[in-house]
């Protein structure tokens, strides 16, 4: 994951207004917590369940973001599970939906498949993809924010 | 499997919805949106779903193939291997083994496949039992087999869903006891694993808490295993 990438994850932190947000990229994971109207993101680098190579480095505080006010029209669309994130039904096939797409409630977003258990994960609100925060086929945690969606 | 079977099942579960086709498509579309409880059976399936994307080759009446429509419950995918595997011990007198998560396998060959659909309220269990095929297109040769000399489909569908019903009522816990003692590939057994970034090869190390299945690799680290295909090293 480079530095680029976590900046990116920390504006969406800092957007959303979320306390904490868990991403995880081949097999580098990043979470970043914001404290509580404190100003400056926290990020912590937790070892893997797996030997990792050495993971990205950590940005240094100057390189954190301006504080925005909190964009409460950015919902975050988190794995009720911990599996493995599929964008389509099929490999090759056409992912579910597309950043930039309108999604509709009840509007199947991705797969989370664990042992063999396929788990639609679907839209709760109405509104544009505004990003997809994991890559297809990578593992995901419980609680890992999937998609952030702004809400029309 | 004729309507004189199918009336012999329903016998059995008085109260449940259980259709029948002698072709369809895939019995997973026949069950969406179908309550907790319902039960579909085929004949023959012209699209049979497998795990993300893979296809279930669903020969005409060789096979039982057929989808439950369940309550989720934890651990849900290795209880239904189990059940399938008591399903067959007791209607068909074959005992086969189980590979993480629920593959059913016969002499190393895979003799039954198990899909979960979870969607809304509901889990949609595909289950695909291979009853008499004698051959499998090419591709499957190697990896496929069937109980060859048993047909009687009803009598292995009524097992199925008594047993099903059977381990999900389980605790998570006993299941997970009962998952180890009944797969070989459970603890000390060598295994390649598809992972997101390369296949990795190890010896498996009991389950989790979760059931995920632990591989241990030779450089002694842990990987757990979430999803993807494991299979025996060297086949």
């Amino acid at each position: 994951m480079t530095v680029d990438e976590i900046r990116e994850l920390i504006n969406l932190a800092a957007e959303t207004g979320i306390a904490e947000l868990e991403v995880q990229r081949g097999e580098n994971r990043v979470r970043i917590r914001r404290a509580a109207f404190a100003g400056t993101p926290e990020i912590v680098l937790p070892p893997t369940y797996a030997t990792a190579p050495a993971a990205a480095p950590t940005p240094t505080p100057h390189e954190a973001p301006r504080e925005k006010p909190a964009d409460l029209n950015l919902v975050l669309v988190k794995s009720p599970i911990v599996g493995t994130f599929y964008e389509s039904p099929s490999p090759g096939a056409a992912a579910f939906v597309r950043v930039g797409e309108r999604v509709q409630p009840g509007k199947v977003l991705c797969i989370i498949e664990s042992m063999k258990l396929m788990n639609e994960i679907e839209a709760e609100t109405s509104g544009i993809i505004e990003s997809r925060l994991v890559m297809n086929g990578q593992p995901v945690e419980y609680g890992e924010a999937l998609f952030a969606v702004r809400t029309v | 499997m004729t309507p004189s079977d199918i009336e012999r099942v329903r016998r059995e579960f008085p109260g449940r919805v259980i259709d029948y086709f002698g072709s369809i498509d895939s019995t997973m579309r026949a069950a969406a949106g179908r309550a907790a409880g319902y039960v579909v059976v085929a004949g023959e399936q012209t699209a049979g779903q497998g795990r993300h994307g893979h296809s279930w080759h669903s020969a005409a009446d060789s096979g039982l193939y057929c989808s439950l429509v369940l309550k989720p419950t934890p651990v849900l995918t290795l209880a239904l291997g189990l059940a399938t595997a008591d399903a067959i011990a007791q209607a068909a007198g074959v005992e086969c083994d189980l590979r993480w998560p629920n593959d059913v396998m016969l002499g190393g060959k895979k003799v039954a496949g198990i899909l979960v659909q979870l969607s809304g309220a509901t889990a949609i269990a595909g289950i695909g039992i291979n009853l008499s095929q004698t051959a499998f297109p090419a591709e499957l040769e190697a990896l496929a087999t069937s109980l060859k000399t048993y047909t009687d489909a009803a009598e292995i569908l009524i097992a199925l869903l008594r047993e099903v019903d059977r381990y999900t009522s389980e605790d998570p816990e006993d299941i997970l006891r009962l998952f180890t003692h009944a797969s070989s590939y459970a603890c000390g057994r060598r295994v390649r694993v598809d992972q997101p970034d390369g296949v990795i090869e190890g010896t498996t190390a009991g389950l989790d808490a979760s059931g995920f299945l632990i591989v241990r690799k030779d450089d002694g680290t842990d990987t757990l295993i979430v999803a993807g295909g494991v299979r025996a090293a060297g086949s």
